[in-house]
């Protein structure tokens, strides 16, 4: 790359970028359908399968129906639907890492418009200590745990237990803000109810109900307050070392000035004062970059491909972001 | 102290500041060629203020401040000026000696003196004077100069920067001062104001980055001395004069860079500074190791690179997010040495060290400094480890020690060569 484009690219303010790239990965992922665009139906992000008009399919979906079987299913071809699947997941996840949550989820997108929505209003954010956030974002591993045994516990007896009823199929749909606030956005509010069909429909979707209002009341208070919970990210955690899109650091040029972690959404102090681990990502990032636009050490974070750097820290970058935002203010 | 004595003592403090001021302001001139022509205005500066007594910043109401902790954003956006009070004159230490311990820091002891003998003008309208709780020395000092008449105001900082409670603690603490500067000068600080402060101060710090990367030369555009007394200057001059002053040195420095001239000898040994701060016009160490012939390319003290080097970065434009950016911006990046841990600084130094190519270090601590005194083992041994030398060297303000400094730097200086020709020799 030239050095006129990389500096460029370098000076660009990520945030801008992102918030675009964010309306454009929206309108593909809930609105894809209107095209007959399907692009996957293993997505490695929350393009909920219930608005009809969906351009490809989050894989918590299919996942949840897959493991529904038997232990001799397990054995039979059957299997290889799941392998498959499994397989398209984990290359989609591969190319662009946790990216996926920063630039294409649209939970994630709807969470960041309500944090402009509060700051247009002028409202302050709450403020929690980084110890309460740690204690609760164990959650999304037991999210992720349940959702795989559930469905596993409808055709299987698990521990001596009884099998599961039917109605937990997709027992994390059922709770998730996906189902019922991306619909919304296609004239469908068919999913803000409870359903009284059974007793485990109507906890699920009493339980779903409350998730949403939380959801949108948290994400007011505290930006991409849901993230912290998202059993999504957790399975991405899996498999991010191995993703191609990286998040680097070079701890021998970081001062600990904090600049990263300051601006961090999730609040990842590791990005500050982790000073030996390369790759930076940890389970609650994004990837939405913006600690790279803060930070004003040269070349001391970095968004990679192999052999590639597509976007790095720089002290002119860092001066001229910082320049342009005063003089917009002004 | 009686009226008349305390006359008497202001009468010879401030003789005794113009005359060190004046010898040392000669020194820094007339001993070396080559200035740079960008740098009259910071010889001007200096004496019309410390030689001539026009001290003065316009019409705003003057804040102090006593270290380099104090977010000097805030007093901006308060609408006052702030002034850093600490002190590097010998005449001030003297009056300080007469009520503080003698194995005390020279620095408290010349600050305190300063703000006894009431011997500059803006001292009669100072409306605040922020004192931060750094290290024990100047916190105490705090309570004595309260007892003077001045409005002190204790500015607490946590003992630690690697906790997020202490992080907490701090935040508060800034909002708390921000309350107190306003109730200071009237004025609110409000979204706007914090603003223009942030982008001024800003711009000057993106300015002395690019001074400061201008000295990573090779050979070096620029003497230490020089260097030393422009960032000084941040001390007491309007922000952006001062910043107009030092992009016209830049321009200046650039092209001695492209030309490849430099004030010093070709081959002089490049030194980083590091320990308890220079301040003017006790630059007797940067001198006297530039007058042996070799050449102060980096520092690592708060009268300098700490005070100067960090920025403010802002996530989003509002009050409740920009003091507490504000408050990040003095306390994360800050490697003095009164945090508990001080890892960061060694790590500066072996970075500094070689990102400006440093032949050896220069480790400076005033005689009862005790935090700078303990911390020069551990970094020594970390750069001597690194393949770095360095000497410490215990001095104070007075000018007694001259003779034996130089004997021991000249005899760095020296073991540097004798090291290079090695080197080279090995290569040939």
């Amino acid at each position: 790359m030239s050095t006129v484009k990389k500096r460029s690219i370098n000076h660009g303010d990520v945030n801008r970028f992102r918030f675009w790239f964010q309306i454009g990965a929206f309108v593909i992922l809930v609105y894809g359908g209107y095209w007959a665009l399907d692009i996957s139906t293993s997505l490695p992000t929350f393009s909920c399968v219930f608005p009809s008009s969906r351009g490809g399919t989050c894989y918590l979906y299919p996942l949840q129906h897959q493991v529904n079987m038997t232990w001799k299913q397990f054995a039979s071809p059957r299997v290889i639907g799941v392998l498959t699947a499994f397989g398209t997941f984990v290359f989609l996840f591969l190319l662009f890492n946790k990216a996926w949550c920063g630039f294409a989820c649209p939970i994630g997108t709807v969470q960041d418009w309500i944090t402009r929505l509060r700051l247009r209003m002028g409202i302050r954010p709450g403020v929690y200590t980084e110890a309460t956030f740690n204690r609760l974002k164990v959650l999304k591993y037991v999210l992720l745990v349940l959702l795989i045994l559930l469905p596993l516990g409808i055709s299987n007896s698990l521990l001596g237990l009884p099998k599961f009823s039917h109605d937990v199929a997709t027992s994390f749909c059922m709770l998730c803000p996906g189902r019922t606030i991306l619909p919304i956005f296609t004239g469908d509010f068919s999913q803000l109810t409870i359903d009284f069909s059974s007793k485990t429909m109507t906890v699920l979707t009493g339980l779903g109900m409350a998730v949403l209002g939380t959801t949108l009341v948290g994400a007011f208070y505290k930006k991409r307050f849901f993230c912290l919970f998202c059993p999504m990210s957790a399975l991405h955690y899996v498999f991010s070392k191995g993703a191609l899109l990286g998040l680097k650091k070079d701890g021998a040029k970081c001062t600990r000035c904090g600049n990263c972690y300051r601006v961090c959404d999730m609040g990842i102090r590791e990005i500050a004062d982790d000073l030996e681990r390369r790759n930076i990502v940890q389970d609650d990032c994004m990837m939405c970059f913006k600690c790279v636009a803060a930070c004003p050490e040269e070349g001391c974070l970095k968004v990679t491909v192999p052999g590639l750097t597509v976007y790095q820290s720089t002290e002119e970058g860092f001066f001229a972001r910082s320049a342009s935002r005063l003089n917009h203010e002004r | 102290m009686n009226v008349e004595r305390q006359e008497r003592v202001r009468k010879s403090a401030v003789k005794g500041l113009a005359m060190e001021s004046m010898e040392a302001l000669v020194q820094i001139r007339e001993s070396f060629d080559e200035n740079p022509k960008a740098m009259d205005y910071f010889y001007d500066l200096y004496h019309r203020t410390y030689c001539l007594g026009e001290w003065g910043n316009g019409k705003r109401p003057e804040v102090g401040t006593l270290c380099v902790q104090v977010p000097e954003e805030l007093i901006l956006a308060a609408g006052a000026f702030p002034r850093r009070l600490c002190s590097g004159s010998h005449a001030f230490d003297q009056v300080g000696s007469e009520f503080m311990p003698a194995k005390g820091c020279p620095v408290v002891k010349a600050t305190v003196g300063l703000l006894q003998s009431r011997a500059l003008p803006p001292l009669e309208e100072m409306r605040l004077v922020v004192n931060p709780t750094s290290c024990d020395q100047k916190k105490k000092a705090g309570e004595m100069i309260a007892e003077m008449g001045y409005p002190v105001y204790s500015l607490e900082i946590p003992p630690s920067r690697d906790t997020e409670e202490a992080r907490a603690y701090w935040h508060r603490s800034v909002k708390r001062l921000s309350v107190a500067l306003e109730k200071t000068t009237g004025q609110r600080i409000t979204r706007k104001r914090l603003h223009e402060a942030i982008r001024t101060t800003n711009t000057a710090r993106q300015e002395y980055r690019r001074f400061s990367k201008l000295r990573k030369a090779q050979p070096s555009p620029l003497l230490g001395k020089d260097a030393l007394l422009v960032t000084n200057a941040y001390f007491f001059d309007d922000i952006e004069s001062w910043t107009e002053a030092l992009a016209r040195l830049n321009l200046e420095l650039e092209r001695r860079v492209e030309n490849k001239l430099t004030p010093a000898q070709k081959r002089a040994p490049r030194f980083l500074l590091t320990g308890t701060p220079p301040v003017f016009p006790n630059l007797k160490v940067p001198l006297l190791i530039e007058q042996l012939g070799a050449v102060i390319v980096a520092d690592e003290v708060c009268s300098s690179n700490r005070l100067l080097y960090d920025a403010v970065t802002m996530d989003t434009p509002f009050l409740y997010d920009m003091i507490p950016a504000v408050a990040d911006r003095y306390l994360k990046p800050c490697t003095c040495p009164i945090f508990d841990r001080n890892e960061d600084r060694k790590r500066k130094l072996l970075d500094m060290a070689s990102d400006y190519q440093v032949d050896g270090v220069i480790y400076q601590a005033y005689a009862g400094c005790h935090l700078y005194e303990m911390e020069q083992q551990s970094m020594g041994r970390a750069l001597t480890e690194a393949g770095v030398p360095m000497l410490y060297l215990e001095t104070d303000y007075s000018p007694d020690d001259a003779g034996q400094l130089s004997t021991r730097v000249e005899a760095f200086v020296e073991s540097i060569r004798n090291r290079q020709r090695k080197l080279e020799g090995g290569r040939s």
